[in-house]
């Protein structure tokens, strides 16, 4: 698959405070990407440069192989549909004419807003004033005026913030049901469990800076998970270990932390050649949250 | 055209629409109750109630009435993500600052056209002025639509540039303030290089008052939609080049 988005040590600086450094981010055609990273770690910003919105200090950004500079922005943003921050909309209109406007101003057809309409299920709600609109129809609707000119890329900053589970649950059905019909969507949260299972790429972000990127699979292989030993003299068991690994006690356990397999039987070894009881050793569970507490260090979750 | 008709979109059930009536009604009434409480007729017929309201309206209610409009049409790209829609939007800027001012103007054209009917109303119901106002006063008032056109690009984008509300138009009140000093010292050359003088000596075409010679003449006429029309492509370019180059809110 060809990267539909692309940028090479792309940075932000506001004045000297730098809020996004070096950012080479990869987005593969057509998947769902992730874009993680606890609240103030520089998500938004990027996102807005992606657009255009903010012009970076450094760094370049290609889309579909093509700069993006101020002289083929407004032409690549023909092809990208944007949600950042709130959702758009005009509180005194009514959603039916929300979606006029966007009509008239891109020159789009009946047909295209029609099925943006549908694509995010706000067909029964046209005739409501937006300001009456709920959170989460005001997300859908700011996402069919997005998808009206029905982009390749759609770039969605926290469309899920602040939404109920259940308006959670649909912005995930239609993720997939986008990428499903072949739109790259590039989705960013501060909450891992809303994108995990939808996002088939992720982007790690910490501190304005990349701390991984890749696949699902790729992460989990990147930091294995705890060895757990159980045996009856925890206590003893910590003291003879903490000198060569990473120990700590964990309830009737110890939890070993960083180990492969042969620095596990190493431990092990160690440990009856002490005369420690060894009842059984495991791997933890590892969660995807786990995983992302690591890299970011913890913060903003 | 897409995008001027979007604009129209959105101004519907705008507040603007009652800026658009009250205001001009608002300053006829005033030029009404001025000659009524004086005791006197308007001597010179339509002239005089023209002078009284019309030469009024321009001095500044008028700049800061655009200002309002202005700045009514640029609320809604300020409020949640509509500023991130339409700036990351393949529209270009020229179109979207272009459209802005298109709409703010034909508001100040409509709220010429209730000047004029105002004016009417007020000559025959109060006044019971014979016949028609002459047909000069409609040349008059096409002349302020155009000279309006400027301040509504100006005030478009200052609207534009500040999310405040209030600071644009404080900021037309300062331009007509300036405007009038301007128009008293007889610099009608200069007036002609600021919008909110020009609009001012547009209003007061053929009256004799300020720097104007009181003689409606073609010639008058043409050199103020002139310089309203170069006045509106420097403005429309720079506001673009602005656009163009402002950042979104980090």
């Amino acid at each position: 698959m060809p990267d539909i988005v692309t940028t090479d040590r792309l940075a932000k600086r506001y004045r000297e405070h730098p809020v996004v450094h070096d950012l080479d981010l990869r987005i593969p055609e057509g998947c769902v990407y992730g874009f993680l990273g606890p609240n103030g770690s520089g998500k938004s910003t990027t996102m807005k440069m992606l657009l255009g919105l903010v012009r970076p200090s450094s760094g370049e950004i290609r889309i579909g192989g093509r700069p993006m500079r101020r002289s083929t922005r407004r032409e690549l943003l023909g092809g990208i549909g944007s949600l950042i921050e709130t959702p758009p909309g005009y509180g005194h209109l009514t959603g039916r004419e929300n979606m006029r406007l966007v009509q008239r101003l891109l020159g789009l057809g009946d047909g295209q807003v029609a099925r943006a309409v549908r694509t995010v299920r706000l067909q029964d709600h046209l005739d409501k004033k937006v300001r009456a609109y709920s959170l989460g129809m005001k997300q859908r609707l700011g996402i069919a005026m997005a998808l009206a000119r029905e982009p390749r890329l759609l770039i969605l900053d926290e469309p899920t913030n602040g939404l109920d589970p259940a308006g959670i649950e649909e912005i995930r059905g239609l993720l997939r049901r986008l990428a499903g019909d072949g739109v790259t969507v590039m989705v960013s949260s501060h909450l891992l469990g809303e994108i995990d299972r939808t996002a088939t790429v992720l982007g790690i972000l910490g501190g304005g800076r990349l701390l991984f990127q890749g696949t699902r699979a790729e992460l989990f292989a990147r930091s294995a998970p705890d060895v757990l030993i159980d045996t009856p003299d925890p206590a003893y068991a910590h003291s003879l270990l903490s000198g060569g690994f990473e120990s700590r006690l964990d309830g009737t356990s110890v939890r070993l932390a960083g180990l492969d397999d042969r620095a596990t039987a190493k431990a092990v070894a160690h440990l009856v050649g002490a005369g420690v009881d060894v009842h059984g050793v495991r791997r933890g569970e590892r969660s995807l949250e786990d995983v992302f507490m690591d890299l970011t260090g913890g913060g903003g979750l | 055209m897409g995008a001027v008709r979007a604009e129209f979109l959105k101004v519907k059930r705008s507040l603007s629409w009652v800026v658009v009536l009250l205001l001009p009604v608002a300053l006829v009434l005033v030029g009404t109750v001025n000659t009524v409480v004086s005791g006197e007729r308007p001597e010179e017929g339509w002239h005089t109630l023209w002078l009284r309201s019309v030469v009024l309206y321009g001095l500044f209610p008028l700049t800061v009435g655009i200002g309002v409009l202005a700045s009514l049409v640029w609320r809604v790209e300020h409020r949640g993500g509509n500023w991130n829609a339409l700036m990351g939007g393949p529209t270009p800027a020229l179109r979207i600052v272009a459209a802005k001012a298109a709409v703010v103007s034909a508001l100040a054209a409509a709220m010429q056209g209730v000047m004029l009917a105002a004016v009417v109303l007020a000559g025959k119901l109060v006044f019971a002025l014979p016949g028609l106002p002459p047909g000069r006063y409609v040349l008059i008032s096409a002349v302020i639509a155009a000279a309006c056109v400027p301040v509504a690009v100006l005030q478009s984008g200052l609207s534009m540039l500040m999310r405040s509300f209030a600071a644009p138009v404080a900021m037309a009140f300062l331009g007509a303030a300036g405007a009038i000093v301007l128009l008293m010292l007889g610099a009608g050359a200069a007036a002609s290089a600021l919008p909110y003088a020009l609009v001012g000596r547009a209003t007061q075409l053929g009256t004799g008052t300020f720097a104007d010679t009181g003689a409606l003449t073609l010639g008058g006429a043409a050199s103020i939609a002139g310089a309203a029309a170069l006045l509106t492509g420097v403005l429309i370019a720079a506001s673009a080049l602005l656009l163009d180059r402002t950042d979104a809110r980090a």
